[in-house]
């Protein structure tokens, strides 16, 4: 594919996504909330801080394999739960698991996709060398969350997400504009979009609606599995988060034997409670800068986070991945591995699963590179000694920074 | 009303406010003075600012209401005095009181408002359940405004608020050069300008032209009350550069209800305050609308917060245009913050409707903000919420 082949950094593969996609499903994935402040944040934490590389120590047979949970992944690197994976391509999420089992990374399902659960395992699971991952958001009736729970151990998903930081619908403004809403009604505006795509209308939307119609929550209950653009005004209510909390974690607990993580812990008191509730990981999010917009950058909250779990659970971080070294900087800094949401997606978007390979395997290389720089022969070896100044008074100042 | 429905935030407000307004009203509404500086400081403070959020806390139940001054306010948030209401909408103010009332929350009323006090009373008062405030510039003929007070007294004005930062006429070179000053003179560039808002015309201009004649300073004494386009009793009679302590005494003495200075900046000013038994401060640099080198309001809140917070109503405004802003504030040590332009813009856009609409989206604002932080009530949002150590954050402030 011609435009994949153009595509050196993921910066590339944005503005290739940027093209193809209709500008609602594009802002939809690419933006945050309200004045994206938290977005810029995320970014400007990783590009802070500064690495120096190690002369003459001898990499060339270094490697990026490491486990996580017990089980070898190529690289520290999982798909981060995404809802518009489908929107990209044609079942998006069935083309990114593909792309991460060939990678050997974890592929993270959430729970508004529109593949079916079942589909992505029977596909993309341990039978085809895949890790499968369920993300959850929990709905007001919990019986039906407690089923949907049932139904991923039952496909035989490897991890369970619960995500936290969702409590309340954020603010996306250009979402409203765009006339980009779930339950989905397309405005004027968002049709003449469409249309100036004639591209993704076929290889996308056609595709739904010459197959299974239009596009549905394929992991929803059945009363709420609609379609993207049911206006059931139940739906809304079931969707409220506001009550969720840590007895709901205890429940959970109980009812999955496996890898349970929680999405969306920004505070070290609450990873804490985290491990008192016995969960396996943590993953320090705020949502890709997507939820509240004055959220703390995730590679600034991590260090106190790491301190305080130490290695009594595994530490993961995502929001802000755009580079290889962006690994090595969190690495560094406590988290066993990183999540890519809008990476993973704009090769999705670009090219399906050969895309969301390409930018797996962008993101390898530099990670590759920046171990190389570092002097790192392993992904054990990465710690703060690569950081710039001291490696506490070099947090000190990120985190001062951060504030600034 | 269409152009409110497509209002998300209040930057989309003050987009339409902008295509709506004459560009002289519009800024003098928006803009600050000299090089603009501190408008830019305000906002850059409350950025600097990072919360994390906090996971599985049951907030379903959560509360935005607060008590000021003893008395209930759905969202500690107050409108703060504009002069210039009356420019975005016909009796402006009267359509913000209003919007205020009916959003549970109290009006300030600027001496320099265009609809008289006694009529607001009667639009947005207790009657309709309103709570409204009075602020106060202070003429060089201290009689006249003793009077005046005895005037805000007699129309059952709950607080009083004296504005201090404004010593001298700040250096709003574009209202200069919009031909948008008080006393207003229309140069050939505002008329120009008002011609290419025919709709602001017709309903704003025309309607003053039709009942009242060119909108007059209501509130001002018989004697200055002249329309805005004479310059008769403004420049010399407002020179407020003589405004001491001592006045602040002489009003304490005639002013029972709650008595607040509004532009408090300093640390040693505001314990001077609390001495002289004001009842709540409001840290305030005019919305970096005076002097243009005046620290962000928000920098420091921290100092004055622990000086005196235990001791008196903190209130702080300039440069908040999000419900996160509230939260930022509030977790700094204030009680509640006033808006000024964020309300005007949606007054502009669809007076009363429209201010109302500024308010419901800084009120599902501070909602989701509490909501993401683990706040179930007002009083649960403390700097536990804030990144990083607070000492540290407030020298680096300052070093910046």
């Amino acid at each position: 594919m011609a435009a994949l082949d153009r595509c050196y950094n993921i910066a590339d593969l944005r503005a290739v996504a940027q093209k193809r996609l209709p500008r609602g499903v594009f802002e939809f994935v690419d933006r945050g909330s309200e004045d994206e402040v938290a977005l810029r944040n995320n970014r400007a934490g990783f590009e802070r801080i500064r690495l120096k590389h190690r002369a003459l120590v001898d990499v060339s047979s270094r490697s990026m394999a490491t486990t996580l949970f017990g089980k070898p992944i190529s690289m520290p690197m999982a798909i981060a739960p995404t809802g518009a994976a489908g929107l990209c391509w044609h079942e998006g999420e069935l083309e990114l698991a593909k792309a991460a089992a060939k990678a050997g990374i974890p592929f993270t399902l959430a729970t508004g996709a529109m593949t079916s659960m079942e589909k992505i395992a029977e596909q993309a699971g341990p039978s085809a060398g895949g890790r499968l991952w369920f993300q959850l958001y929990v709905w007001k009736r919990r019986d039906l969350s407690h089923q949907l729970i049932e139904r991923a151990k039952a496909a035989g998903f490897e991890a369970l997400i619960v995500t936290v930081d969702t409590i309340v619908p954020p603010n996306r403004e250009y979402n409203d504009r765009n006339g980009f809403l779930l339950p989905f009604y397309p405005n004027l505006r968002f049709t003449l979009d469409i249309m100036r795509h004639p591209g993704w209308m076929a290889n996308v939307l056609m595709k739904y609606l010459t197959t299974i119609g239009m596009p549905r929550n394929e992991n929803y209950p059945e009363p709420y599995r609609t379609r993207v653009t049911s206006r059931d005004p139940e739906r809304a209510a079931v969707m409220r988060q506001d009550s969720l909390s840590w007895e709901d974690i205890t429940i959970f607990r109980k009812m999955w034997p496996g890898i349970l993580m929680l999405k969306g812990i920004n505070r070290p008191d609450d990873a804490v409670k985290a491990l008192e509730h016995g969960v396996d990981g943590i993953i320090v999010s705020n949502h890709g800068g997507r939820n509240m917009d004055s959220a703390v950058a995730t590679i600034d909250a991590l260090p106190d986070i790491a301190d305080a779990v130490a290695d009594r659970a595994t530490v993961l971080l995502d929001s802000g991945v755009r580079r290889g070294s962006d690994i090595a900087k969190a690495l560094a800094l406590g988290a066993k591995a990183v999540l890519t949401g809008r990476v993973t997606l704009y090769g999705t978007a670009a090219g399906g699963a050969d895309g969301a390979g390409k930018a797996i395997s962008i993101i390898r290389s530099e990670l590759d590179k920046t171990m190389a720089y570092t002097g790192c022969n392993s992904v054990d070896e990465i710690t703060t000694d690569i950081f710039f100044g001291d490696s506490q008074g070099n947090q000190r100042r990120d985190r001062v920074g951060a504030m600034a | 009303m269409s152009a409110l429905d497509r209002c998300y935030s209040i930057p989309d407000l003050r987009e339409a406010a902008r295509r709506r307004l004459p560009r002289g009203v519009f800024e003098f509404v928006d803009r600050a003075s000299e090089d603009e500086i501190a408008v830019r400081n305000n906002r850059d403070a409350f950025h600097k600012i990072r919360l994390m959020h906090r996971a599985l806390v049951d907030v379903s139940g959560r509360k935005t209401e607060t008590v000021l001054f003893g008395k209930p306010a759905a969202l500690p948030m107050v409108i703060a005095p504009t002069g210039a209401a009356g420019l975005c909408w016909h009796e402006g103010e009267s359509e913000l009181a209003k919007a205020a009332a009916k959003a549970g929350i109290p009006f300030s009323l600027s001496t320099a408002s265009m609809t008289a006090m006694e009529k607001i009373v009667a639009s947005g008062g207790p009657a309709v359940g309103g709570r409204l405030w009075f602020q106060l510039y202070v003429w060089k003929q201290r009689e006249l405004s003793h009077a005046l007070i005895e005037r805000v007294k007699q129309a059952g004005f709950e607080a009083l608020i004296v504005t201090v930062d404004s010593p001298v006429g700040p250096n709003r070179e574009y209202n200069q050069r919009n031909g948008f000053g008080l006393p207003f003179t229309p140069t050939l560039r505002f008329i120009l300008d008002m011609m290419r808002h025919p709709l602001w015309v017709q309903s704003v201009l025309l309607k003053y032209f039709t009942t009242i004649g060119m909108p007059r300073h209501e509130n001002y004494p018989p004697e200055y009350q002249k329309s805005i386009l004479s310059g008769v009793g403004s420049r010399e009679a407002l020179r407020a550069d003589s405004l001491n302590w001592d006045d602040i005494k002489r009003f304490r003495d005639m002013w029972p209800g709650p008595l607040m200075l509004k532009g408090i900046n300093r640390v040693d000013d505001a314990v001077r305050a609390v001495e002289a038994g004001l009842d709540g401060l409001i840290v305030s640099n005019h919305g970096g609308r005076n002097m243009d080198s005046a620290v962000a309001t928000l920098d420091v809140l921290p100092d004055i917060a622990e000086a005196v917070g235990h001791r008196t109503t903190l209130i702080l405004d300039s440069g908040v245009r999000r419900g996160s802003d509230i939260v930022k504030a509030l977790a700094l040590g204030a009680k509640a913050v006033l808006t000024g332009r964020a309300t005007l813009y949606g007054t502009a856009v669809g007076g009363a409707e429209g201010a109302g609409k500024a308010i419901s989206l800084i009120k599902s604002e501070f909602d989701k903000t509490m909501a993401y932080t683990g706040c179930r009530s007002v009083d649960a949002i403390t700097a536990d919420i804030l990144f990083g150590e607070r000492g540290a954050n407030r020298w680096r402030d300052a070093a910046d």
